[in-house]
């Protein structure tokens, strides 16, 4: 009862001092001194504080199970272990708005503070802005998300979690991709605050520079946290679906990836000014509509665990005023500027990445909103899925890293014609490497040999641009890392989507299965009673004749009380060079039950190579805190 | 240019050795690109419903009486309906989804194509 008021009161002061920001801003905005009076200071860090302390009662509700909290009575058990106690607090909608509030005001104050060479209007206005932004997530979370909200009278018991969503990477999951989403709130609010005070060129870039970093790395991390629990926990193997939700935090990604890339021309030459700006609006537009897909559940998705269309209606509305305002002051603003860019330099390249980019991203959010659109207009229901984006993107991917691989070595300005022979000699290397593994291992398409070839391109051509960072003291490490492993992600999703190994038959206790070089037996079968749920534990052998090794697997069937549902299991023996993947389930009024057996190929190497892509990221925020700050 | 011809001749060379595919109808290809009617957005090859199983069943009866994967599909879609498939059809309805992003990708060509050229020129 205690907390839920104490929320309550705290998140009615927290709205209050997002006007007070506000209001405080405007005045000074008035008074011609150079530098931002304490009063706001002050006021930031009063915000912070109370925003995190209201985070912190929720989680207390959630630690010590206080059902009479309606996010707690609906998400949560008091017999749940802790860390799914605390993760809970932001595994539902209420309680991860909280979070989405929590970013929105943290880096709203961080920006503040780390700018202070930039000109104050400048500064003043991006901080009002975000509060506008805040605010309008904080009526959202008052008036119609309240986490809250009071149940009289006192649940003795809560509703519980659903279990699959009772797991470490999915606890670290929703921070880690919220940090990127929400993170770009603040050079939303940058972008608009330069376009109002017209100021641009170098020193706007240096402003958001840093801050796109940080939210592509962790968008990074967080699509990889998230894919990682997809493969173990949704047990079919895969990790990435195309599905909706997956779509939505892939959109905002590619758009910071455009970002990062264009900025820096806006830093080194000055070029392209509007364009970084449509990027900037753009990317935190995608974020928000991200949210306003998953959460109206306007969308059928794995990932769906709570929807209302009350929630959609508000989001949408909050959504279109952001488009129409920033639109608004774009065009006003607009001016057309004479963009001097020679055919051969690098800022030609960073376009083409650019335009690539964009074209990954029309793609994707075609592909996810299209099925609404075919269902309203033609009252037609269709499926869109991971054939159509194969057929549409990977092709393009081919001509993606070739370029990636040539773009970093060109000039800024205008470069000459002298490594083509270079490049020539790379070309026929990745060509015999690929040869060698489709003759001697086994043989795939056409289009899985170009991107072999062109992931291992790139590979080497970073890893000689790393060769010669080594000699001569360069600032382009973190660079050369993630487009390095960039080459080995795509290399490994190949490799692993050509020498996978699927199998689905249907097994009885004792029986056996041979196919290729491998035995698979069904040895024992028990059932376990563990705290919060029962378990049905298979027993599998798998001998493999090719290299003498037996090894044993154990997928579950798990029966889960409150809520009361079923999952299975996959178990899942990892190894440096590949996985064994096995899942079980039951057939209905019979012995038999279901097996699916997969051997998934550098499943560790493509997790490697993705964390490899975001660590790029980091370590261009440490190169460049060590120059700025 | 000479070096360039005998990259292209060695290319040549090398996919010569590269032969079509033996075109086996994959059973588990079909069931990834099957919706479970029942489920929330899983395929048929993930999910462990009995409607799965029930499709399973009915897929690998199909390709043992000889039938093609589109084969399969068409019969799937005129039983289903469209929203059973992950590949979307060809058709009118789908016109705009499979063109869209060439054109978004040749547009966007063009504009730096002419973008750049045109200041070469000054």
């Amino acid at each position: 009862m205690m907390l839920s008021n104490l929320g309550n009161i705290l998140l009615i002061t927290n709205i209050v001092i997002g006007f007070s920001i506000i209001y405080n801003s405007f005045k000074d905005l008035t008074i011609k001194k150079n530098f931002i009076q304490r009063r706001i200071y002050q006021l930031c860090v009063f915000q912070s504080t109370l925003v995190i302390m209201c985070f912190l009662s929720l989680i207390i509700a959630f630690v010590i199970s206080d059902f009479s909290v309606s996010t707690v009575y609906h998400n949560s058990h008091s017999l749940k272990p802790i860390l799914y106690k605390i993760s809970g607090t932001w595994g539902n909608h209420e309680g991860s708005l909280l979070l989405w509030v929590i970013i929105l005001t943290i880096f709203s104050f961080l920006f503040l503070l780390y700018n202070k060479k930039h000109p104050k209007n400048y500064r003043l206005i991006t901080l009002i802005i975000q509060n506008i932004l805040i605010l309008g997530f904080l009526f959202f979370i008052f008036f119609n998300s309240n986490p809250f909200s009071k149940i009289i009278p006192i649940p003795t018991e809560g509703l519980g979690l659903n279990p699959i969503l009772q797991d470490p990477a999915l606890a670290i999951h929703p921070p880690l991709l919220y940090l990127g989403f929400v993170g770009s709130s603040i050079y939303f609010s940058a972008a608009m605050s330069s376009l109002v005070t017209s100021y641009s060129g170098k020193s706007f870039a240096l402003s958001i520079k840093k801050w796109i970093v940080i939210s592509w790395s962790f968008q990074t991390l967080g699509i990889l946290v998230g894919s990682i629990w997809a493969y173990y926990e949704l047990g079919w193997g895969g990790f990435w679906f195309w599905d909706p939700v997956e779509n939505a935090s892939l959109l905002p990604w590619f758009a910071m990836a455009a970002l990062m890339h264009s900025v820096i021309v806006l830093e080194k030459r000055n070029l392209l000014y509007f364009w970084t700006i449509i990027l900037c609006l753009l990317t935190f537009t995608l974020s928000v509509t991200g949210t306003f897909l998953v959460r109206s559940g306007i969308l059928n998705s794995v990932h769906t665990f709570a929807n209302d269309p009350t929630r959609g209606i508000y989001i949408l509305i909050f959504l279109s005023l952001m488009i129409f305002s920033s639109l608004f002051i774009l065009f006003k603003k607009y001016k057309f500027v004479n963009q001097n860019i020679n055919t051969n330099s690098k800022e030609t390249f960073i376009l083409i990445n650019n335009w690539f980019m964009i074209f990954y991203l029309i793609t994707v959010l075609l592909g996810t909103v299209y099925p609404i659109f075919t269902e309203v207009i033609t009252n037609h229901k269709i499926s869109i899925g991971p054939p159509f984006y194969n057929t549409v993107i990977i092709p393009i991917v081919v001509l993606f890293l070739l370029l990636m691989a040539v773009g970093p070595n060109i000039k800024w300005i205008k470069n000459d014609l002298k490594n083509f022979n270079f490049l020539l000699k790379i070309g026929i290397i990745s060509i015999l490497i690929n040869f060698c593994i489709f003759y001697f291992f086994k043989s795939y398409s056409f289009l899985s040999n170009l991107i072999i070839i062109s992931a291992i391109f790139l590979i080497i051509s970073s890893s000689r641009d790393l060769h010669k960072l080594i000699n001569n003291n360069k600032n382009d490490f973190p660079r050369i890392i993630s487009h390095l492993s960039f080459g080995f992600l795509i290399l490994f999703i190949g490799l692993n989507h050509n020498f996978s190994l699927e199998k689905d038959f249907n097994l009885k206790l004792g029986e056996r299965k041979k196919f290729e070089n491998y035995t698979l037996e069904f040895k024992n079968l028990r059932l376990d009673e563990l705290k919060n749920y029962k378990a049905v534990i298979g027993e599998f052998k798998i001998d493999d004749s090719r290299n003498n090794s037996i090894k044993f697997l154990y997928p579950e069937i798990r029966i889960y009380d409150n809520p009361s549902t079923l999952t299975y299991e996959a178990s899942i023996r990892s190894g440096l060079f590949k996985d064994y993947y096995i899942t079980m389930s039951n057939i209905d009024r019979s012995d038999y039950y279901n097996i699916k057996f997969q051997k998934k190929p550098f499943m560790l190497w493509i997790w490697i190579s993705a964390m490899f892509i975001s660590f790029g990221g980091f370590l261009r925020l440490i190169n460049n805190g060590k120059k700025n700050f | 240019m000479k070096k360039f011809l005998i990259f292209i001749l060695f290319n040549l060379l090398i996919f010569n050795f590269i032969k079509a595919e033996t075109h086996l109808v994959d059973a588990n290809k079909i069931f990834k690109n099957l919706r479970c009617l029942v489920c929330q957005g899983q395929s048929i090859a993930e999910s462990n419903s009995e409607y799965a199983q029930t499709i399973k069943l009915v897929v690998r009866d199909q390709i043992n009486d000889g039938k093609s994967e589109k084969e399969i599909y068409d019969f799937l879609i005129e039983k289903y309906g469209e929203w059973m498939v992950y590949d979307p059809p060809f058709t009118k309805n789908n016109l705009l989804l499979w063109i869209i992003p060439y054109l978004v990708f040749l547009g966007g060509g063009i504009l730096i194509f002419f973008l750049v050229r045109q200041n070469n020129q000054n």
